[in-house]
C-alpha cells in the first residue's frame, strides 16, 4: 500500500530505550546524589 | 539571605516509584496491546513515550517561569533551588523528546530533522536552557547568579507559546497537537497511564534535584 510506514519495530525499540535510559540514569543519579549529601 | 534545609526525600520516592510502574504498564500496554495505526505502522507506538514526554516537558518549563517570577517578587532562595531543578529536568525532558521525534521522524518524514516552526521553536527553547545553566556556573554570587537566571528564564519560556501554537499558525511538517481527543479510541489508556507515569517522574525529579540545589545553596551561603 502506498503511504503506509511498514516494519519499524526498530525505531519504536530505539525510543523506548532512549526514553529508559535517559529516565533510570537520571534517577540512579538524583537517588545517589541525595544519599551522598545526606 | 537564608534559606530553610530541604525536607526528606520520602514524597519524591514514592512519586518515582508510582511513575515508573505506570510507565511500565502504560508502555507494555502501547507495545504489545494496542493495535497498530493504520498508515504509520508499528512506528506509531513511539506516541506512547513522545506525546506524555511533550506534555511533562511543557509543564516542566511553566513551573520553571512560575519558579523565576515568585523569586523575583519574594527573593526568597528557596524559589532559586526550585528554579534550578526545573531547568535542568526540563532541558532532559526536552533532549529526550527531540530524540524520540527524530526516530518518529526519518520513517515517516524521511528526514531525522527538520527547520519547520515546531522543530526550530523547541530546539531555541533547549539551546535556552541549555545556556542558563551554562551562565549559573559562570556567577559564583548566589543572590546575583538567581537574578540573572530568573530574568533569562522569563525571557526564554516566553518561546512555550511559541511551541505550542506552532503547528496552528504556521504550516508545519509536524502535526497538531496530540490529544484523547484526536486520537482513536483504542490507543488512550496506554496514552493516559503514559502521561501520568511521567508527570509523576517529572515532579518526583524536580522535588530530588531541588534538593541537591537547596542544599549546595546553604553550603555557598555559610
Amino acid at each position: 500500500m502506498q503511504g503506509v510506514v511498514t516494519g519499524g519495530w526498530g525505531f519504536v525499540i530505539a525510543a523506548y530505550s532512549i526514553t529508559g535510559i535517559a529516565l533510570f540514569g537520571y534517577a540512579a543519579w538524583l537517588i545517589q546524589k541525595n544519599r551522598e549529601r545526606r | 539571605m537564608d534559606i530553610a534545609p530541604p525536607s526528606t526525600t520520602k514524597t519524591p520516592m514514592i512519586l518515582l516509584a508510582l511513575g515508573f510502574a505506570l510507565l511500565v504498564i502504560g508502555s507494555y500496554l502501547g507495545l504489545f496491546v494496542a493495535p497498530a495505526e493504520q498508515y504509520m505502522g508499528q512506528v506509531q507506538r513511539i506516541m506512547y513515550v513522545h506525546v506524555p514526554t511533550v506534555w511533562s516537558w511543557m509543564l516542566c518549563v511553566c513551573f520553571t517561569f512560575i519558579a523565576a517570577v515568585i523569586f523575583l517578587f519574594r527573593n526568597d532562595l528557596k524559589w532559586d533551588a526550585r528554579l534550578e531543578a526545573g531547568l535542568e529536568v526540563g532541558t532532559l525532558l526536552c533532549a529526550m523528546l527531540c530524540c524520540q521525534g527524530a526516530i518518529w521522524a526519518k520513517p515517516t518524514w524521511g528526514v531525522w530533522w527538520d527547520w519547520d516552526p515546531r522543530l526550530t521553536s523547541v530546539a531555541v527553547l533547549l539551546f535556552a536552557f541549555l545556556g542558563i545553566i551554562a551562565l549559573r556556573q559562570f556567577v559564583d554570587d548566589p543572590p546575583r547568579r538567581a537574578v540573572w537566571s530568573a530574568v533569562a528564564t522569563i525571557i526564554a519560556s516566553a518561546d512555550l507559546p511559541i511551541v505550542y501554537f506552532s503547528v496552528k499558525w504556521w504550516n508545519s511538517l509536524h502535526q497538531t497537537q496530540s490529544s484523547p481527543s484526536t486520537v482513536s479510541s483504542a490507543f488512550h489508556l496506554p496514552l493516559r497511564i503514559n502521561a501520568f507515569g511521567v508527570f509523576f517522574v517529572m515532579v518526583a525529579f524536580v522535588m530530588l534535584r531541588s534538593r541537591l540545589a537547596t542544599r549546595k545553596l546553604r553550603e555557598e551561603l555559610v
